[in-house]
């Protein structure tokens, strides 16, 4: 026993002195090389024209995407306020919310996968995504499988966590609504372990699937999605809201400001000017303002009379 | 006669007004609109057409601390005028927004900013008002901005920076309008020391200035942020080192507006040769010191043909520094792991 103790210090003693010489190699032969290479390559690339010229190069996966996510630290003296960094954006973030590791659908369709609707509903969509599980408005289980159960999820670990919502800032939980269904007479979150299994071989496997067996893949993956994903209206109600929002954490102040005449006036005005497809499924233009005039609402003023709107049918792209 | 206020038609908007007049003063301040409805979410976002990703997510509890604070959110997004609105347009800097400027008692404007800008080495157009080549290059407002943020000092007790209580104390013997006091005291504490450390200073130099291919185009002869931080003083703003001179400290004229910045071979710059010794020799910095002194090479590079000397000598201390250690690496290494195969051998036994 105690020879192997020996033998596994000694072990741990190689490896520190490997990587202290690593650590060494960098900090003085490796800038050496390195700057020999720049300096080759530099005489090699540029000539004088190329100087004059701004050069387009096509960027690389790497230089778009890797490395477009970076930090900054601001030392305000009392606090470092540190955030991502988004380029152009003058408005200070000030927190992460951080990514959702655990929804099978975002690990295709990313954390603002709602681009392709009606430009200017795109980004409330996005918003809501930040704590609404896709599920929760893309499929809407029927029949047995309908329970009205929602619970909040943790964007990190998945696991079903209490009400993260408490007096926390809106829409800054680390947590996601996600429906529950019944299946074989238990009710269990929608996006079982066997769905992000069958996900997670799908997207491993990708690269050697015949296009047959992709289109099957993505059937089997999407047949929880509803034609007919849920609207505004239906949680945005004093009537019945789909989602059981004090059951969800939320108080009954930020039930009535979510379900309030100011949010519902607003949906009810970007319906009639910015989602002209909920109200006409299939037709492509927007209505026109001067044939069906809607009073647009000034800053402030956010709950003057709005027209009532008729029934409205549902359909809004899907995606998920 | 409240109640009588509230009733009969529009009343819900009379009660939102009723709620805005009963807001404290620093709510009241920027969100007007409400625009705080949607924007306080911070997943109101997309990805433009562009592939870039737009956040019009506004934190709340920062911008209250921000030099905006407040300005109210119409006041620079001046294109929105109603609820829901379009994707808003770009905000004009220059334009004049609805704060009265006390001293002048006119509205206020950042139009000053622009006319230092166009006389200076960071213009668009050149001497006779021709756009300059890669003007496309050239710094606007959020290239070096963010929302500017409070760095508040204490004064009275300097154990711990921030607001010092003793101070506002003493502001709340006349003035009573909190929001007031802390932006006041906010406002001429921030103003009195750097408005960002020398470090986040020498970052916003050089998002540009360390531009490989930028550095190239406009002919500049050192990349201006990483060179700084191989030198002592960028060392030191490394370990936020407040007092310790940053790129503005020696390239803008004292006294002047960061925006009057212009080239070196400018007699009104202050990196004029001409000039240059009234850098270093300045009371705060090294008093007394020669011409000579501040004509140093101020950006070295670890770059054999701009910089040999510099070159050859960090070269000497990286030989000698991984001379030595690496081979007592080795030694170790090979020492240890005869330790572990006390018997082992290249040569067969006989």
């Amino acid at each position: 026993m105690k020879k192997l103790l020996t033998k596994l210090y000694i072990l741990a003693f190689m490896a520190l002195v490997v990587y202290f010489g690593v650590i060494i190699w960098n900090l003085t032969f490796a800038h050496i090389i390195h700057e020999y290479h720049e300096r080759h390559a530099a005489n090699m690339e540029h000539s004088e024209e190329s100087l004059v010229q701004k050069e387009k190069v096509a960027k690389s996966f790497e230089q778009v995407i890797l490395n477009s996510e970076t930090r900054t630290k601001q030392y305000l003296g009392y606090r470092v306020l540190e955030q991502q960094y988004i380029e152009g954006h003058f408005h200070h973030i000030g927190f992460d919310v951080g990514p959702d590791r655990h929804s099978y659908c975002s690990s295709c369709h990313g954390d603002m996968p709602h681009d392709s609707v009606t430009k200017d509903l795109r980004a409330f969509l996005n918003m809501h995504a930040f704590f609404i599980g896709c599920q929760t408005c893309h499929s809407r289980p029927e029949g047995e499988m309908a329970t009205g159960v929602y619970k909040w999820y943790a964007r990190e670990t998945g696991e079903i966590i209490p009400s993260p919502v408490n007096d926390a800032p809106p829409g800054t939980y680390k947590a996601k609504i996600i429906p529950f269904v019944m299946e074989k007479g238990s009710i269990v979150r929608i996006d079982s372990q066997a769905k992000r299994d069958f996900v997670e071989q799908y997207r491993l496997n990708e690269k050697e699937l015949t296009e047959g067996q992709k289109s099957k893949s993505k059937n089997i993956i999407h047949n929880i999605v509803s034609k007919k994903p849920v609207i505004c209206e239906e949680c945005h109600s004093k009537e019945k809201p789909l989602l059981p929002l004090a059951d969800l954490g939320y108080s009954e102040r930020r039930v009535d400001s979510i379900t309030s005449t100011e949010v519902v006036g607003m949906i009810k005005n970007y319906t009639k000017f910015y989602m002209p497809k909920m109200l006409n499924p299939g037709v492509s233009h927007p209505v026109d303002p001067a044939v069906d005039p809607v009073e647009p609402v000034l800053p402030g003023q956010l709950t003057p009379s709005v027209p009532e709107v008729e029934s409205l049918p549902p359909a809004v792209g899907t995606e998920g | 006669m409240l109640s009588n206020f509230l009733r009969g038609p529009h009343w819900s908007f009379r009660a939102l007004l009723v709620a805005f007049c009963l807001m404290p003063g620093w709510v009241l301040a920027a969100d007007m609109g409400n625009c705080l409805l949607c924007h306080k979410y911070p997943g109101l976002s997309r990805i433009d057409e562009g592939g870039n990703m737009k956040l019009m997510f506004v934190n709340e509890d920062i911008f209250n601390t921000s030099v905006h604070s407040k300005v109210k959110c119409e006041g620079c997004h001046a294109d929105i005028t109603k609820i829901p609105h379009e994707p808003a347009k770009p905000v004009d800097c220059l334009a004049v927004c609805h704060i009265i400027e006390p001293t002048s008692e006119q509205k206020f404007s950042h139009k000053s900013v622009k006319t230092f800008m166009d006389e200076s080495v960071h213009s668009k157009v050149d001497k006779e008002g021709n756009l300059k080549k890669f003007n496309e290059d050239m710094p606007t407002c959020k290239d070096c901005h963010d929302n500017p943020l409070f760095r508040p000092l204490a004064f009275v007790k300097k154990v711990r920076p921030g607001i010092a209580d003793d101070a506002m104390g003493r502001c709340r013997v006349c003035h009573e309008k909190e929001d007031f006091i802390f932006r006041f005291y906010n406002h001429i504490t921030t103003r009195l020391h750097k408005s960002r450390s020398p470090l986040n200073v020498a970052q916003a130099c050089g998002k540009c200035h360390d531009d490989k291919e930028l550095v190239k185009r406009h002919g500049l002869t050192v990349m201006a942020g990483s060179s700084y931080q191989e030198t002592f003083h960028g060392k030191a703003a490394n370990l936020l080192d407040e007092a310790i001179p940053d790129c503005l400290d020696c390239h803008v004229v004292k006294g002047k507006s960061v925006h009057q910045m212009y080239g070196n071979d400018d007699p009104r710059s202050s990196t004029h040769p001409d000039n240059r010794g009234a850098i270093c020799n300045s009371i705060d910095c090294h008093p007394g010191a020669s011409v000579q002194f501040a004509n140093y090479q101020v950006h070295p590079m670890f770059d054999m043909d701009k910089s040999p000397v510099v070159y050859w000598f960090t070269t000497f201390f990286y030989v000698l520094t991984g001379g030595t250690l690496l081979p007592l690496m080795f030694i170790l290494f090979f020492d240890l792991l005869r330790r572990l195969f006390p018997n082992a051998s290249f040569t067969r036994r006989r």
